[in-house]
C-alpha cells in the first residue's frame, strides 16, 4: 500500500516539477495524459480494492478513467 | 473447486447502491470533463491564459493532501478488517490531510476573487469555478463522511463483523480522489 501512495505522489509531482523546469509543452501534455490513467488505474485497483472486485465492476471503475482520458487526448490530437 | 474459490474471493466493496450512485456521480464528471475539453479546443488561448493566472503549486499541495487522505482510508479500511487498533485515528489522519484540500481550494478561490476573476470572467473560469465548487461539495460530504465513519469506529459500531458501511464510505472518499486525479492535470496543466 506504501509503495501504491509513493507511485501516486511521483506520478503527481512529475508533470508540475516538468512544467515549471520549462518542459517542451507538446511532451508534457502526453506525459500528463500517460500518468492520470496510471495514478487512476493504481487508485481503483489498489485504495479501492476493485482488484478484488467482480470483473465487471472493476472493468467499468477503470473504464471511466480510460474513457475520460482517451477523449480528452483525443480531443486535444485533434485540435 | 478453483472456479468456486474464486467466487467467492471477489467482492464489490461496500453496498451495491453506493456503487450506483458513484456511476452517476463519475458520468456527471466525466460528461463535464469533456464539456471542458470540447471548450478548451474551440478556444485554446482563453483557456491557456486562464490556466497561468492558477497556482500550481496550491493545486498539486491540494492533490498531496487528498491522496494522503485516500491512502489513510484505504490503511482504515484494512486495519478495521484484520481487527487491528487505530482505524479511528488513521481516519482523523484522512480528515485531517483532506483539510488541506479544503483551506487550500477556499484560499485559492479567495486570491482568484481578489484579482478579478470570477464565474463570468470567461470560458476557463466558468468552468473552473463550477467543476472546482462541484467537487469541493463532494470532497466536503466525504469529510462527513469519513468523521461518521470515525465516530462510529471509536464507539464500536464498526468493529469487523460487518464491513459493508466502512467500505460503502471509503469506496464514496476514493471517487471523490478519482475525480481529483483527472480534474488537477487537466486545470492545472493541460488547459
Amino acid at each position: 500500500m506504501l509503495a501504491v501512495y509513493i507511485a501516486l505522489m511521483v506520478c503527481t509531482m512529475t508533470p508540475v516539477i516538468a512544467m515549471q523546469a520549462g518542459a517542451d509543452a507538446s511532451v508534457l501534455i502526453w506525459l500528463v495524459f500517460a500518468l492520470v490513467l496510471v495514478k487512476a488505474l493504481l487508485l481503483v485497483d489498489h485504495f479501492m480494492e476493485m482488484k478484488h472486485a467482480p470483473a465487471g465492476w472493476r472493468l467499468a471503475t477503470q473504464g471511466w478513467a480510460v474513457v475520460v482520458v482517451t477523449v480528452l487526448a483525443g480531443i486535444h490530437a485533434v485540435g | 473447486m478453483a472456479h468456486t474459490g474464486e467466487a467467492t474471493r471477489k467482492h464489490l466493496p461496500g453496498d451495491i447502491a453506493v456503487w450506483f450512485f458513484i456511476f452517476a456521480e463519475l458520468a456527471v464528471f466525466g460528461i463535464l470533463f469533456i464539456g471542458f475539453g470540447v471548450a478548451r479546443g474551440l478556444d485554446p488561448d482563453t483557456f491557456s491564459a486562464g490556466r497561468a493566472a492558477l497556482h500550481p503549486w496550491t493545486g498539486l499541495i491540494n492533490t498531496i493532501g487528498l491522496i494522503t487522505a485516500s491512502y489513510l482510508v484505504a490503511l482504515s479500511v484494512h486495519r478495521l478488517r484484520e481487527r487491528r487498533t487505530g482505524t479511528a485515528l488513521l481516519l482523523w489522519g484522512a480528515i485531517a490531510a483532506s483539510a488541506i484540500y479544503t483551506f487550500g481550494k477556499l484560499w485559492e478561490y479567495a486570491d482568484l476573487y481578489a484579482n478579478g476573476y470570477n464565474l463570468g470572467t470567461d470560458t476557463f473560469f466558468m468552468f473552473y469555478f463550477f467543476l472546482t465548487f462541484f467537487h469541493f461539495m463532494h470532497v466536503v460530504l466525504g469529510q462527513i463522511i469519513l468523521v461518521v465513519l470515525a465516530v462510529k469506529v471509536k464507539k464500536g459500531d464498526y468493529n469487523g463483523d460487518d464491513m459493508n458501511g466502512m467500505e460503502s464510505g471509503a469506496s464514496y472518499w476514493h471517487m471523490v480522489d478519482l475525480v481529483w486525479l483527472v480534474l488537477f492535470p487537466m486545470l492545472y496543466v493541460l488547459a
